[in-house]
């Protein structure tokens, strides 16, 4: 119990999320493919592919090799042998019912008087087609005709096919005790070894046969005869009698609410199926393999006092050494991980602080082993504001024969606001260089101030400052020298 | 015949300035007085070129480095005692050079001077203090190309 409880210790919501999202794919592999030799073979692959990591696990290298071979060879045989059956369940589904929708059985049709009608129709000698779409419908295969979506009654299905009727040359739709479309064109059959006896109708009959697995109950006008084609085959029905044992039969049994019980039973059982079989292959994956790795996290420092600024730390990351399942790990990011180091007790100037388990956040699965470092030096400053002179700075030569005599600059001083240990070095603010060669007479400029270090803050008024400087001729030298 | 009690309000009142002034001079501060009086008043102070006959010669802001050297000089008048004045160089903020200089009275004028290399180019400026470190004048200049 402690083991499997270990086991699924450290589950997060997006394991959960994995494995009912492919439990759900498969589920539904399972009711695409229900009733089609392509899940049996399927079914032979999965019991091969559980073998073969059987044998892997065990060491059986050769029982492992052939499997992995047998099965390679059985995926590409199922394309090729089966490639009709798949494209003919590609092609009869709709969209929606890949995603969601569940094929019932003809449950809760009225067989007898479906019967009583056939029996009729033959007796009268009026030709019919009757389709009964069973799991795998046949939206997809017969979208023409109209739809009427009318109660199931003989009468309505006499005068469906009743020579000179509008709707009497196609086929009619039943479905769940309703007539749901006639006049429906159904796909021929090109199978060139059909009996000469059989007309349009029968090929009919067997050309929606061959692309699912509806019931087709096909009335002859000219002999009278009903015949059940069901799976590609016709059967001729000589004896009246049986015509409704035999629709029971292919349509799956003759307690409605018995037979719905039994169809949902499977269905949940087929689930419970694939959500053990998704859950043990993730277990499988995400337990077997421990792993470690190395990941440089970025260090995010908590509660900082409003009135304080982080002037510099001894490092900006750690390096952390996690261990988990190799899934886990491989999944990981950087934004799953943080440090979070409290600035509560701090102070102005360095402070020490230790990185502990408890600073570190980690993905549930993830164990930490180490972190490198565990101490960062973090020097914190308090925001003051000072008042400092402007100078103005210069680059390049003045033209020869020119000096410049005085500068002022306006406003002499600005407010700066910085930490308050870098604020106690400053004691001038400089402008930008101001290019001397091309200065010729008096003049003034306006120039920028720069701010070094960057996190000093100049008054937004002071960005510039006005600089009036005096040029005049140089004097004329009288040799003496102190 | 003056009144009698007009004169013994004159003595009390006489008195009590006088204790009053005495009250008065005790608390009055040590070192108020002459010892405020600065020692020494800045009458000029520049930066220059050169310095003739103790006199500064083209004083300016701007010094190119190609011409070697550069001299701040400052004059006192008066000089009340024999003391020392600063002289401090600094590059932006750094102290450079500093030079103590001696003043003597009743007036007195001093100079002090930088050689300029290539890497000295930047923005300057000289302090003067005196002896009890207060700033006198700040000078700023540049040494450019």
């Amino acid at each position: 119990m402690e083991q499997l409880s270990l086991l699924f210790s450290g589950w997060r919501w997006q394991d959960m999320l994995d494995i009912v999202f492919n439990a759900y794919i498969l589920f539904r592999l399972y009711v695409l493919f229900r009733g089609t030799h392509v899940l049996r073979v399927l079914m032979a692959v999965v019991a091969m592919w559980i073998i073969g990591r059987s044998a892997n696990a065990m060491g059986l290298v050769i029982t492992n090799w052939v499997m992995q071979g047998v099965i390679t060879v059985a995926t590409f045989m199922i394309i090729i042998v089966f490639r009709n059956e798949i494209s003919g369940v590609v092609r009869t589904r709709s969209l929606r019912f890949f995603l969601w929708g569940i094929p019932r059985a003809q449950i809760n049709t009225p067989v007898r008087l479906i019967t009583d009608t056939v029996v009729e129709l033959a007796r009268s000698k009026i030709g019919a087609l009757i389709v009964m779409p069973l799991k795998t419908g046949v939206d997809s295969i017969i979208a023409s005709g109209v739809e009427i979506n009318a109660a199931l009654s003989r009468e309505m299905l006499m005068n469906i096919f009743w020579p000179g009727a509008p709707l009497h040359d196609g086929a009619a739709v039943i479905q769940r005790g309703k007539i749901t479309r006639a006049g429906t064109i159904l796909p021929l059959s090109q199978n060139r070894n059909l009996a000469s006896k059989y007309g349009t109708r029968h090929r009919a009959a067997l050309g929606l046969t061959e692309q699912s697995d509806a019931l087709v109950i096909v009335v002859s006008e000219e002999r009278g005869r009903v015949s059940l084609v069901k799976d590609s085959q016709i059967h001729e029905i000589r004896d009246p009698d049986k015509i409704e044992t035999l629709i029971k039969q292919y349509t799956g049994g003759s307690e409605p609410a018995k037979e719905m019980r039994r169809q949902t039973r499977e269905l949940l059982a087929a689930a419970m199926i694939c959500l053990l079989c998704t859950t043990g292959l993730w277990l499988s994956f995400s337990r077997g393999m421990e792993t470690l790795a190395n990941y440089e996290v970025p260090i995010e420092f908590m509660n900082p006092d409003k009135k304080m600024n982080i002037i510099d730390a001894s490092a900006s990351r750690s390096r952390l050494l996690i261990s988990g399942a190799r899934p886990l790990v491989n999944a990981l990011t950087l934004d799953q991980m943080s440090i979070k180091v409290s600035l509560d007790g701090t102070s102005v100037g360095k402070n020490k602080l230790t990185i502990t388990r408890q600073n570190v956040q980690l993905p549930p699965g993830i164990r930490l082993k180490q972190i490198e470092p565990d101490q960062v030096e973090v020097i914190l400053d308090t925001i003051a504001e000072k008042q400092v002179p402007v100078q103005a700075d210069f680059s390049g030569k003045l033209p020869d024969g020119l000096i410049m005599t005085s500068i002022s600059v306006s406003p002499e001083t600005v407010n700066i606001s910085c930490g308050e240990l870098s604020l106690n070095t400053i004691t001038t603010v400089f402008t930008e260089k101001i290019a001397l060669d091309n200065l010729t007479a008096s003049g003034v400029v306006h120039v920028a101030l720069v701010m070094s270090p960057a996190t000093l803050r100049p008054d937004d008024k002071y960005k510039k400052v006005q600089v009036r400087y005096t040029i005049s001729e140089r004097p004329r030298d009288d040799g003496s020298e102190s | 015949m003056p009144d009698f009690n007009a004169m013994i309000y004159l003595y009390l009142r006489s008195r009590l300035l006088i204790v009053c002034g005495v009250v008065g001079f005790l608390f009055i501060p040590a070192g108020v007085g002459l010892a405020d009086q600065p020692r020494v008043v800045l009458a000029d102070a520049v930066v220059c070129e050169r310095i003739s006959n103790f006199r500064p010669v083209n004083p300016a802001v701007i010094f190119s480095v190609s011409q070697g050297e550069v001299f701040c000089f400052s004059s006192f008048d008066p000089v009340y005692e024999k003391t020392a004045i600063f002289h401090n160089w600094y590059k932006k903020d750094k102290l450079i050079f500093s030079m103590r200089l001696i003043l003597s009275v009743p007036k007195w004028s001093s100079f002090s001077r930088v050689q300029m290399r290539d890497a000295d180019k930047g923005p300057w400026r000289v302090e003067i203090r005196d002896e009890d470190n207060n700033i006198l004048k700040t000078l700023r200049f540049s040494m450019s190309d």
